[in-house]
């Protein structure tokens, strides 16, 4: 028998960067699933953009519209590319039994998921450039140092949390063909009630309450704080961090619970 | 001691009493079979046998409920990385990534493995060169498999398990895989196979095991199976109309018959009687149609060994789909 090399922390490394390429790689060539999630938010700024061309929110001290609508786009683009992409996209992987194939090999499972999560980042990364880069290039929005800071950790738990999400949701997704609904049904309402695309003006306290115990809205009023032109300090909102750390440890603890669950066996 | 681990490590494959219960039914009932190093073992028996679990409780897919295994001398349940080192699997349902091509995917699964084969050479060996640049998601279901076996190898296992490899295999591709798993026997690899063609069992295993409902009912090497080989034989013809069985000559038999002009005689004296019978009727200028000699088929054997124990099966194969 030849010697089978001692893994090393090394060559773990080297495999996740491996493994990152080939993700890459699938996704993007992927046009149904890969780069529609993509267009998706680009598409809502633009056209909710042009419908509202130069518009002020009184409820919000007059601010512009865009300033307001380009982060809200932002979250949700972020939420597109890593809870709805990372719960569809493990419930079709599972279903096909590539889960199972992997966990056949000797790719540590962790490393896998890192992987998938690194390949989610670089998505994320880039949705992030190209949204705001249009926001500042076609809408006048600012980015400011001054809120850099709250900008930056907003982004980095916001991804956190909706990643770790969209992979422990799986444990709740029967089959592939049941992933959009159950995506949905957990995105969509939230949406609404969050003030992702519409300010909160008129909507009952109720409701705008119900949407902060959640994570959508602390990662857009997050983002908006950042970006709003009369917030001052560091851009730091937090409440919304606090949230959206909270939903970031439910989210690990959910998809620790999926990693621990060996492909196989039954239920 | 030392005796010991030489037997282990002469040993691929150990198991003893194993036994899998999903709830209420077991699956398997007390399992036990040994196989060597560089030898290809099957294990034969209809669907919902518990074949597959088996298979994958030494793959380290499912957990057992009781008795012992190992694999390559390691216990397969905690899924050692080590272990899966030098283990391949050709699982019987299990996809890729569709968006890959077949030469990406080759690339992508050999990384994992410390020890690996070339990818040009993979992909010449299961004969999918025209498709090396085609997605997965183009492939048809047989080049599929051939990936999936392909896949199996990237490791350059010592063991490779093959669960139901040539399933919807049209009949030359079927010989070709077989060519191919041969091919690793050369090489000194073990090959744990299951089936539940008789065609396959025959032709590449050294040892067959019949399961049923859970229990290995027979073992051997396939042309011994169930006592195969020391069987009576059949001779079997035709005579004209209106004759009886007082009008053949008297040879060695277990017992003969006719049935319309239909001779079957059974005898533990093939070649005697054989001779006698068509000596007699080259002398008497008798047509004997359809004249054959023939050994009971491995198929034969099969289905007397499954045939008593069907109705039990049922019940498995619904808890284990």
């Amino acid at each position: 028998m030849s010697a089978v090399t001692a893994p090393s922390r090394t060559r773990d490394l080297g495999l996740i960067a491996w493994q990152i390429r080939y993700e890459q790689r699938a996704y993007w060539r992927n046009r149904g699933r890969g780069i529609f999630t993509f267009v998706f938010p680009l598409m809502f700024l633009v056209i909710f953009a042009s419908l509202d061309k130069g518009a002020h929110i009184h409820s919000l001290r007059g601010i512009p519209y865009d300033d307001f609508f380009v982060p809200g786009i932002l979250a949700y683009g972020i939420i597109a590319t890593t809870y709805v992409n990372m719960a569809i996209g493990t419930a079709i992987l599972r279903d096909q039994g590539v889960l199972k194939r992997m966990q056949g090999t000797p790719l540590p499972r962790w490393a896998y998921i890192a992987a998938r999560i690194g390949s989610t980042l670089v998505i994320v990364l880039a949705m992030t450039v190209i949204t705001l880069a249009l926001g500042v290039a076609a809408y006048g929005v600012r980015i400011r140092a001054s809120t850099l800071p709250g900008l930056i950790a907003t982004l980095v738990l916001g991804t956190a949390a909706f990643t770790a999400l969209g992979i422990g949701i799986t444990r709740l997704i029967p089959n592939a063909e049941a992933a959009p609904v159950v995506v949905n049904l957990t995105i969509l309402p939230l949406t609404f009630i969050s003030s992702v695309w519409f300010p909160p003006t008129g909507m009952p306290k109720v409701l705008v309450d119900i949407a902060k115990f959640f994570p959508i809205r602390p990662l857009a009023d997050g983002l908006q704080h950042a970006f709003n032109p009369l917030t001052t300090g560091a851009g730091f909102d937090g409440q919304d961090l606090w949230t959206l750390a909270i939903w970031t440890a439910v989210g690990i603890f959910l998809m620790l619970r999926f990693l621990r669950q060996p492909q196989g066996e039954a239920g | 001691m030392a005796t010991t681990d030489t037997r282990t490590n002469e040993l691929a494959i150990e198991v003893r009493d194993l036994r899998k219960s999903y709830g209420e039914v077991d699956a398997v009932r007390g399992v036990s079979f040994e196989v060597s190093r560089g030898e290809v073992f099957c294990l034969l028996g209809p669907n919902g046998a518990g074949k597959t679990t088996i298979v994958e409780i030494l793959e380290g897919y499912r957990t057992r409920t009781g008795g012992e295994a190992r694999v390559l001398g390691m216990d397969p349940a905690p899924g050692h990385r080590n272990l899966r080192e030098r283990v391949g699997m050709v699982l019987q349902q299990s996809g890729v990534q569709n968006d890959l091509t077949v030469a990406e995917l080759i690339e992508m699964y050999g990384r994992y493995y410390s020890r690996r084969r070339p990818v040009d050479e993979l992909i010449e060996l299961v004969e999918l060169g025209e498709k090396r640049n085609t997605r997965a998601r183009d492939l048809s279901g047989g080049q599929l498999r051939r990936l999936d076996l392909a896949l199996g190898l990237v490791g350059d296992p010592d063991l490779l398990f093959l669960d139901e490899p040539t399933t919807g295999f049209d009949p030359g591709a079927r010989r070709q895989a077989w060519s191919t798993i041969r091919s690793l026997c050369d090489l000194g690899r073990t090959v744990f196979l299951t089936t539940h063609y008789m065609d396959e069992a025959q032709h590449l295993a050294n040892r067959v095991a019949v399961m049923n409902a859970g229990q290995i009912i027979a073992i051997g090497r396939p042309e011994e199976l169930g006592g195969r080989d020391l069987r009576p034989a059949a001779i079997r013809f035709t005579v004209p109309e209106a004759w009886s069985l007082g009008d053949v000559p008297d040879v060695p038999c277990e017992h003969r018959s006719l049935e319309g002009n239909r001779v079957l005689v059974v005898t533990r004296e093939p070649v005697t009687a054989a001779q006698r019978i068509t000596t007699w009727a080259l002398e008497h200028d008798i047509d004997l149609g359809h004249f054959s000699v023939s050994q009971p088929t491995l198929e034969d054997i099969y289905l007397e060994l499954t045939g008593s124990v069907q109705e039990n099966d049922q019940t498995v194969q619904e808890v284990v789909r």
